[in-house]
């Protein structure tokens, strides 16, 4: 299918595609949490119907932009998920299957529109795969007319099988549309004819130009000129108008050989939906009708679903999300400037404190000073402001891992249920954004080498079913995210084991507690599956995990039992730009170090310091402290006179601690984070710099780097 | 007739020439932070309106022996593929046009300096101007090698 096909009107729908791609991928996006859902509960009409409204509009709105192929596809899926609305069929596996085959395979097909790319035509297999199920499935009922006005299910919520509905093409629907939003009433009339009643259609005509007087008419079904012809002895008006139903009512019925008019408030949203393009759902928006309005209304509502994890909901129940689309440069630019008040605020503060040294009574100083404090105050509620605008819940990464999970256990014939907590908790836009990857890779493990296979699982007396758990919530300034499995627990045996092999340690088994065996996992070049599967082992190790959580500021610890299974704590920063930092000297140079990970500071005396391998180490209260020396680690010259006493910044990244030597301490600052650039910013230990008041570049400490590198021996 | 116009600088006795283009500005030096385990030929960095960037000693770079800095030396801000970075210098000397003719391809033999940063070599009179090829001055992934 060549791209000149896949765009009819060219120009125009460029506007609408944007549009068009955030829509389908949320359609498709219910439409495979449903087929999950619907694989869990069997049998669930509502559900069903639900699924189908997703294709059908999909179906809809692929037609109007003219992708031919996604049309094609959705319209044998949307066959296949009408017979089992109607009870035809029954849910299977293999339907379950086939279907989410085919959201896989549209979701792909999207990615190619959005890519601007030509639409896969390769799918074949599925629609013959989906008219096969259709043909065995017919065989087993008599085809019946899809709206009959007998219900077949006895449901009393589902509109289509039971009562009449009018189908308007879409210029129709946008005319009920503009009406709706003039706050006109629609009403579905239904007028019955006297019996034996001659000419119909000129009664009809009657009744139209009597309604015509009170509003809009749209539509006749039947229309006029079928009525004589046809047997029907009734037939419905679609009417827009502002009087009550009771005077529609008494007025339809003053022409002659009309025996009964019921007049019911007809709804459209079902119909509206299906065609999102051009309308909005919320019936309620009584504003301007200009076609912005619309276009941001259904924007609005799509915005809001997607915040839900899993679950399809429906668009009208849930409350309403104000949300509008920003730039994300814009945004970050705004976030910039944010960040350079913070400096300058700084710098104000300096400078009033010095101007306070110099004139303690002056009442325009302490005016200063006053006026100082309260801008801090809007400054931090300025900063938490800007920084809340890039914070997107988790339940946006964890909604992919059902889907995952469940192919997973497909694949290893294993079963699992994954259990998924705290999906509202917000994380900054850029850790959402890389943090799938190590948690997939986690889930992946968990499963792989985790939970054990069904029957070991009874043998050992466990339930059948294994259960994953996510979890995440804020711990104080951190965000933590749990993995936890019921599965086997690391063999931290065969792990020692292996690291030994490949030379990747030299410490005695007994020096390493176990929470540092486990934690060998991270290291570049381990693995100790025996083989790579499909499923794991890419050639994306635990170590490029820990590297990617590190990058983010956070850390990743490891709790296992044997037998009893894993968990994998992983603790990321809240804000990324904007911190409090200590600032520290060595000789006459500057570091920060993020005050997040300071524990304490010390002033200990030199001799004090003992070596125990090849680790400088301190006695604090009973325990051991390792000590980092800056100077040497940084390649800064001794000081002339040497000193007796030094400090040490205590710093910690979840329970475990580093002592740093430093020269002096400087003092609290609160500190923009800025990146060193695309030349530099894989330094070691250095986690990016900030420009102080003073304008000299100063740079950070990234305590997670340096202290790993006390853990491997050296 | 092609031309390139060119910023024309001195390193020592030297006087080279990079691509007007890619030239962002010219500052003088301001202070700049050391950072520790880079490449020794990386200076360190300066703050450059809000921007952290990194800059090079060219002499390092091009094993040149060091100098000491004089009243004319200035960083040229350089930028390549949204990329920046500084480049000390001895002096800024002007802006010229050269003609593509006038332009030949780097010798054979180094001129003292490692030739993978030349693409080529001006004349103006009697005048030599090396012209550097500024994407390889601060190379990639050379940086990233982790001096565990």
């Amino acid at each position: 299918m060549s791209g000149e096909e896949t765009r009819n009107t060219g120009l125009d729908l460029e506007d609408f595609l944007e549009f068009y791609l955030l829509d389908s991928y949320e359609q498709i996006d219910r439409l495979s949490s449903g087929l999950l859902q619907l694989e869990r509960d069997g049998e669930n009409i509502a559900l069903i119907n639900e699924l189908f409204r997703c294709v059908h509009s999909l179906k809809g709105s692929s037609g109007t932009m003219g992708y031919t192929p996604i049309v094609q596809l959705t319209h044998t899926a949307e066959d296949l998920l009408d017979r089992l609305r109607q009870g035809k069929m029954q849910v299977t596996n293999e339907i379950i299957d086939v279907l989410l085959a085919t959201s896989d395979k549209l979701k792909l097909m999207l990615n190619q529109v959005e890519k601007r790319e030509n639409i896969d035509t390769d799918y074949e297999g599925l629609l013959s795969q989906m008219q096969a199920l259709i043909e065995t499935g017919a065989v087993a009922q008599k085809s019946v007319s899809r709206r009959s006005e007998k219900p077949a299910d006895a449901q009393p919520a589902e509109q289509t099988v039971a009562e009449f509905e009018f189908h308007l093409e879409p210029d129709e629907l946008e005319e009920v549309n503009k009406a709706l939003l003039q706050n006109y009433n629609i009403y579905k009339v239904r007028v019955d004819f006297a019996p034996k009643t001659m000419m119909k259609s000129v009664r009809a005509l009657l009744v139209n130009q009597r309604l015509e007087q009170l509003g809009k008419v749209f539509k006749i079904v039947p229309s006029i000129e079928e009525l004589d012809t046809s047997n029907t002895e009734y037939f419905h008006v679609l009417l827009a108008t502002k009087e009550a139903p009771k005077d529609v009512r008494d007025d339809a019925l003053e022409i002659s050989e009309i025996a009964e008019v019921a007049v019911t408030h007809y709804s459209l949203s079902e119909q509206l939906e299906k065609h999102s393009l051009k309308s909005a759902s919320i019936l309620t928006e009584a504003s301007e009708t200009s076609s912005n309005q619309e276009k941001a209304t259904a924007k609005e509502t799509v915005k809001e679903t997607k915040q839900n994890s899993g679950k399809p909901q429906d668009n009208a129940a849930g409350h309403q999300v104000h949300t509008i689309r920003v730039d994300t440069a814009r945004m970050d630019n705004l976030i910039n400037l944010a960040g350079e008040l913070v400096i300058t605020r700084t710098r104000l503060v300096k400078i009033a404190e010095d101007l306070k040294a110099q004139y303690p009574s002056d009442p325009l100083v302490n005016n200063l000073n006053e006026t100082n404090v309260y801008f801090g105050r809007l400054m931090s509620d300025l900063q938490e402001s800007v920084m809340r605008l890039r914070m997107v819940p988790i339940g946006t990464v964890f909604s992919r891992y059902p889907r995952l999970v469940r192919d997973f256990c497909r694949k290893t014939g294993k079963k699992i249920d994954l259990v998924i907590h705290g999906e509202e908790t917000e994380l900054d836009k850029t850790v959402i954004e890389l943090i799938g990857d190590p948690l997939t890779h986690i889930i992946r493990n968990s499963v792989d080498h985790g939970i054990e296979a069904p029957e070991d699982r009874i043998a050992l007396g466990k339930p059948e079913v294994g259960t994953i758990t996510l979890d995440a919530y804020h711990e104080g300034n951190h965000i933590s995210i749990v993995i936890s499995d019921d599965g086997a627990g690391l063999d931290l045996d065969k792990i020692y084991n292996k690291a030994l092999a490949k030379g990747l340690i030299s410490s005695v088994r007994e020096e390493m507690s176990e929470r540092d065996i486990a934690n060998l996992i991270f290291l570049p070049g381990f693995s100790t599956a025996d083989q790579v599967t499909e499923v794991s082992g890419r050639g994306v190790g635990m170590d490029v995990v820990r590297k990617t959580l590190n990058d983010l500021g956070g850390t990743i610890d490891i709790k296992t039992r044997r037998g009893e299974g894993t968990s994998f704590i992983i603790r990321l920063p809240l804000t990324l730009a904007i911190i409090q930092a200590l600032l520290v000297e060595v000789r006459d140079e500057v570091y920060a170090i993020p005050l997040s990970s300071v524990v304490e500071t010390l002033l200990i005396k030199k001799k004090d310091i003992r070596t125990v391998g090849r680790l400088p180490m301190v006695q604090v209260r009973g325990n051991t402290l390792p000590l980092i020396s800056l100077r040497e680690r940084f390649d800064i010259p001794e000081d002339d006179e040497p000193r007796e006493e030094v400090y040490v910044v205590v710093v910690g990244l979840g329970e475990r601690t580093v002592g740093l030597i430093v020269d002096e301490l400087q003092g609290q600052q609160e500190i923009v984070i800025k990146s060193l650039g695309d030349f530099l910013s894989n330094q070691h230990g250095i986690a990016g710099a900030t420009i102080l008041g003073d304008g000299k570049v100063t740079l950070i400490l990234d305590i997670g780097t340096l202290i790993q590198d006390t853990l491997v021996a050296r | 007739m092609a031309e390139e116009q060119l910023v024309t600088f001195t390193l020592g006795q030297e006087e080279f020439g990079v691509d007007i283009m890619k030239v962002q500005e010219i500052i003088h030096i301001p202070p700049i932070t050391r950072v520790p385990k880079a490449p020794d030929y990386v200076e360190g960095v300066i703050n450059l309106r809000g921007n952290i960037i990194p800059v090079v000693n060219l002499r390092k770079r091009f094993g040149m022996t060091t100098d000491q800095e004089s009243e004319l030396s200035r960083i040229v801000v350089l930028q390549f593929d949204g990329k920046v970075f500084g480049v000390r210098v001895d002096a800024v000397t002007e802006v010229l046009r050269l003609d593509s003719q006038a332009i030949e391809p780097p010798p054979p033999v180094a001129l003292g300096m490692d030739s993978h940063f030349i693409r080529g070599v001006g004349k103006i009179g009697e005048r030599l101007l090396i012209l550097l090829n500024v994407e390889r001055l601060m190379a990639g992934d050379e940086q990233n090698e982790q001096i565990a």
